[in-house]
């Protein structure tokens, strides 16, 4: 390939994703600078004066702070979720792995079921109001664990089969039971594979709009994705609001992004493919 | 001497207690306990009642058994049978451009081209963005008169369509939307299955005197089929069942022109029609056994005859 | 006092019987070893021993308890596995203290056990690192030390030393002898390896498709091998066979000839032999000499001088293959013919269903 040809691609590689991908997020931020009139205009135009901290308080502070709400909320709701995830998922692939039982078909048939089904949603309703956690958040954390529990099994399963028995068995020759054995030997292992489960999970989870509409209704208990839903009507006329919404619930992700991209990257490729 | 002599001490004189011969496990089946109770009740229940409750008038509360109403009224209703070829429609876009475009994208990020990492995370970051965020944004983008979209095009003298605004063009658009978002995922899946093709293969070709080209069709193509199965698969389910994108760009509209399943569920749910949500529910299930067992069986099938 | 006594022990996987009645029994501070080929079970019976795999049928007593529903913890024992099974997260100090913590020994008792280790296995300096940062040779001391630390009654080693290189694998191998004089436990030790078993045991069990085939002192497996399995296993290289026929029988001997070799008298137990019988005739290379007008007498198809000594690979008339070892260097050539000696009681003969018929020790 020659010289230019080479530089050629680059630079229509460069100039294409910034035209696609780039632009967009571009759009969103000088959105979140812009005033009401201007942003009015959807138009992709340098903002003229500074507005992003007004259009940040205003958005923070409408409806009794709801956005801080909704970020409080969507912090619990993903910490408390991926903690679960993290050690139940963990416990169940490390079983499921060394062990070789007749129900072991059954369990994989469960877990590829959980990633191909879609949630039957009303009766999931139905059943959280039977045993009084509809409309909580510990009720939707629940559901959040089920729903991520078959990725996360996968993806530790996968990764304790690296890890030879032997060293199961040496714990046990050394006196460990089995809540020692699995506790201080295995898990201390999986910890890479539990940082990837941990960024992955956080990111859905934190991202999750279709599971806190159905199950966690009411303002006082929005999640910061529906907080987007509930302004969305608020500010049709505000743009620059709306905007500025995004770019703040955007931050989160950004930061992961910027800080494990490596493993969340390999998260993703490897449970996909194993899947 | 070579004999084992019987030293008769060991246990001599206990009067035979019964042995525990069994130990338990060192890997506990309660393990599964807690994901098992969580998983059971909050996943697999719902699941198997959903079975009963689509065939009923439901409101919660009370249930009266109306047989497969709710299903004939699914393959009667205009609008819903719009919903389910729709909800195909929409799914075989996105995987079919996701393959196409994750592909390229992932042989063009694993040459040897100029800023290579910043392309990489520049495709995968709207994988991580908040998917109302990416469904608002776009909205706007895609405004008939005031959307840059339209702005741009028009700049170059073609004048743009009303992307969300077209009966016939809405879906589409919001699958265009679903692939700028998703196809990183396929990218990065792609490149693990090209970056794992041993260099032995393409040293081969040359050797051979492949051209750029027949390297891409007979080296890279076959050899990262996996990946083509992972991202057909990931995305056609994804695809069956998307919702908070449609939901956050058209709420189905203009009329019912994009409802899928997904939101008709919802929409149904909102209604207070639970049996017929539930049903849709029920419907959507049997869609991707139907599409989807098949067509992994497909998938895989053809690998072995590699 | 911790000597073991295996009653007629059986483990199946499924259908499969891979350990089909195993009785031995192992005296206080006896250094054993198992041997045998890939996937006779070996392993299996260690572990069974160690409690690692349930016990399908029979009995397993340590010391004076039954020890078939015994946990692990509970048997007094401690094991080194071959891929040493260090916890790689741990440093060596927590390695080794590992067990001792589990057992929630006290800190300051602890880490003089730790020590002690230590200083028995001149790991002093390696205490602070972790796995990662240790050479193989290295690594199987830690996992020598976890074991040692714990004071077990009873030691079992399963092929400890195959991942070393040879020379480190000579020096370990001395370095558990000597550990075994100065603790004075009972060692189960599996190996693949004849150096390893002759040097080490003080007794080797030589097992074949889940069975015992003889136990013994080294010398006397060599010398005095039960039947044909034992005495192909045990020495290098592997003892030579030939078919030959029973031709007369006197007190004590057994005069047989074959198709390869000339009539020769043999002692051996004569017991139910007639003239006529077909038996196998076993002579190890080494006790093979050259001799004109000896009773064998074949055609050299290979020969590798060592220098120090000769090693030809013969054809028999009847086609069987036999290794000879001569003493020194012997200038042979392809294709040339060996008579060949050796001295009638060097050789064994076993019966037409393996086993051995040894002349009676007065
Ligand atoms: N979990 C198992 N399930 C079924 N069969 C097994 C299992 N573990 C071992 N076996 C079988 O039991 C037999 C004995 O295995 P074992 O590991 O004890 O052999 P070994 O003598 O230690 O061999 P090696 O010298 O190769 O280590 C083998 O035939 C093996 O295939
Ligand atoms: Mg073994």
């Amino acid at each position: 390939m020659s010289l230019v040809r080479k530089y050629g691609l680059s630079v229509l590689a460069i100039l294409v994703s910034a035209v696609v991908f780039l632009i967009p997020f571009a759009f969103i931020i000088m959105m979140a600078f812009k005033d009401r009139t201007q942003a009015q205009l959807l138009d992709f135009s340098w903002p003229q004066g500074f507005h992003l901290w007004t259009n940040i308080v205003e958005v923070v502070t409408t409806r009794n702070w709801m956005l801080l709400t909704a970020f409080i909320n969507s912090s619990i709701l993903t910490v408390a979720s991926v903690t679960l995830l993290v050690i139940f998922a963990a416990m169940v692939g490390f079983v499921l792995q060394r062990r070789k039982t007749r129900f072991n078909g059954l369990i994989e048939f469960f877990i590829l079921a959980g990633l191909m089904i879609p949630p039957a949603v009303v009766p999931t309703i139905w059943l959280l109001q039977g045993i009084g956690l509809f409309g909580k958040l510990h009720g939707l954390i629940l559901v959040e664990v089920a729903y991520g529990l078959p990725f996360s099994i996968l993806l530790y399963r996968a990764f304790i089969a690296t890890i030879p028995r032997e060293l199961d068995e040496a714990a046990i020759i050394d006196g460990a039971r089995p809540f020692d054995v699995f506790f201080r030997v295995i898990l201390p292992l999986l910890w890479p594979v539990t940082v990837t489960n941990i960024v992955v999970q956080s990111v859905a989870i934190f991202n999750d709009f279709t599971n806190p509409l159905y199950y966690l209704p009411g303002n006082a208990n929005a999640t910061v994705q529906l907080t987007l839903y509930n302004f969305q009507s608020q500010f049709n006329t505000s743009y620059n609001l709306l905007f500025t919404n995004i770019a703040l619930i955007t931050i989160p992700p950004l930061v992961v992004f910027l800080f494990f991209n490596r493993q969340i990257v390999a998260g993703m490729t490897a449970g996909a493919v194993k899947g | 001497m070579s004999v084992m002599t019987q030293t008769g001490t060991a246990g001599a004189g206990a009067a035979a207690p019964v042995p525990v011969l069994k130990r338990p496990s060192p890997y506990p089946g309660w393990f599964f306990l807690p994901a098992a109770i969580i998983y059971g009740l909050l996943f697999l229940l719902p699941t198997v009642a959903s079975l009963y409750f689509s065939l009923t008038r439901w409101t919660l509360f009370n249930s009266t058994f109306i047989g497969l109403d709710n299903f004939a009224q699914f393959l009667r209703e205009p609008f819903l049978i719009k919903g389910l070829i729709n909800t195909v429609i929409y799914a075989v876009v996105t995987s079919g451009l996701k393959v196409v475009l994750g592909l390229l994208l992932a042989v063009l990020l694993t040459s040897q081209i100029a800023a290579r990492g910043y392309l990489r995370s520049v495709v995968f970051f709207p994988v991580l963005v908040s998917t109302v965020g990416v469904g608002i944004t776009f909205t706007v983008l895609m405004h008939p008169t005031n959307g840059m979209i339209n702005e741009g095009l028009a700049m170059l003298g073609i004048k743009g369509p009303g992307w969300l605004t077209n009966p016939s063009l809405a879906l589409y658009s919001v699958a265009l939307v679903d692939v700028w978002k998703g196809v990183g995922l396929a990218t990065v899946i792609y490149i693990a299955g090209i970056v794992a093709i041993p260099k032995d293969y393409y040293e081969a070709a040359r050797i051979d005197g492949a051209t750029k080209l027949q390297n891409f069709f007979y080296v890279t193509l076959p050899l990262c089929r996996p990946a083509t199965v992972t991202v057909i698969i990931l995305s056609f389910i994804g695809g069956l069942r998307t919702f908070d994108l449609i939901w956050a760009m058209t709420r189905g509209g203009p009329g019912f022109a994009s409802d899928t399943v997904a939101s008709v569920i919802y929409k149904q749910y909102q209604a207070g029609f639970y049996g017929l949500s539930t049903a849709g529910n029920v419907v959507l299930f049997a869609l991707i056994a139907v599409l989807v067992v098949p067509l992994t069986m497909l998938l895989n099938r053809r690998e072995g005859h590699e | 006092m911790a000597g073991l006594e295996l009653k007629s022990l059986h483990k199946s996987y499924g259908n499969v019987e891979v350990i089909k009645g195993v009785d031995l029994t192992v005296e206080h501070g006896e250094f054993v070893v198992f041997v045998g080929p890939s996937g006779c079970g070996k392993s299996t019976l260690l572990r069974m021993i160690a409690g690692l795999e349930d016990i399908t049928g029979g009995e397993l007593w340590i010391g004076e308890v039954l020890c078939n529903g015994v946990e692990p913890r509970d048997r007094g024992i401690a094991m080194v596995f071959q891929n040493y099974a260090l916890y790689p997260h741990m440093t060596v100090y927590d390695n080794v203290g590992f067990g001792l913590k589990l057992a929630k020994t006290p800190k300051d008792v602890r880490d003089a056990k730790i020590r002690e280790a230590a200083r028995i296995l001149q790991m002093e300096h390696l205490l602070e690192r972790k796995p990662s940062q240790l050479s193989g040779g290295q690594r199987q001391r830690v996992a020598i030390g976890r074991a040692i630390v714990r004071k077990p009654e009873v030691f079992l080693f399963d092929e400890p030393l195959s991942n070393l290189d040879a020379a480190l694998r000579v020096e370990t191998r001395m370095e558990i002898a000597k550990l075994h004089h100065d603790l004075g436990a009972t060692m189960i030790y599996v190996t693949h390896d004849q150096v390893e078993a002759m040097t080490l045991a003080d007794k080797i069990v030589v097992l074949n498709g889940g069975v015992v085939q003889q136990v013994g002192a080294p010398i006397e497996l060599y010398q005095r091998p039960a039947n044909l399995f034992v005495a192909g296993f045990i020495g290098s290289p592997k003892m030579n066979f030939v078919s030959v026929t029973v031709e007369a029988v006197s007190a004590g001997r057994v005069a047989v000839a074959g198709k390869d070799m000339a009539s020769i008298a043999i002692p051996a137990r004569t017991d139910g032999l007639k003239p006529g019988d077909t038996v196998t005739l076993g002579i190890r290379p080494h006790d093979l000499s050259e001799e004109s007008g000896g009773a064998i007498v074949g055609r050299v198809a290979l020969v590798e001088r060592l220098g120090n000594e000769t090693i030809i690979s013969m054809q028999l008339p009847s086609e069987a293959s036999w290794l000879v070892v001569l003493d020194g260097d012997h200038n042979l050539s392809i294709g040339q013919n060996l008579a060949l000696s050796f001295e009638p009681d060097r050789a064994v003969i076993f019966d037409a269903d393996g086993t051995a018929r040894h002349p009676d020790l007065d």
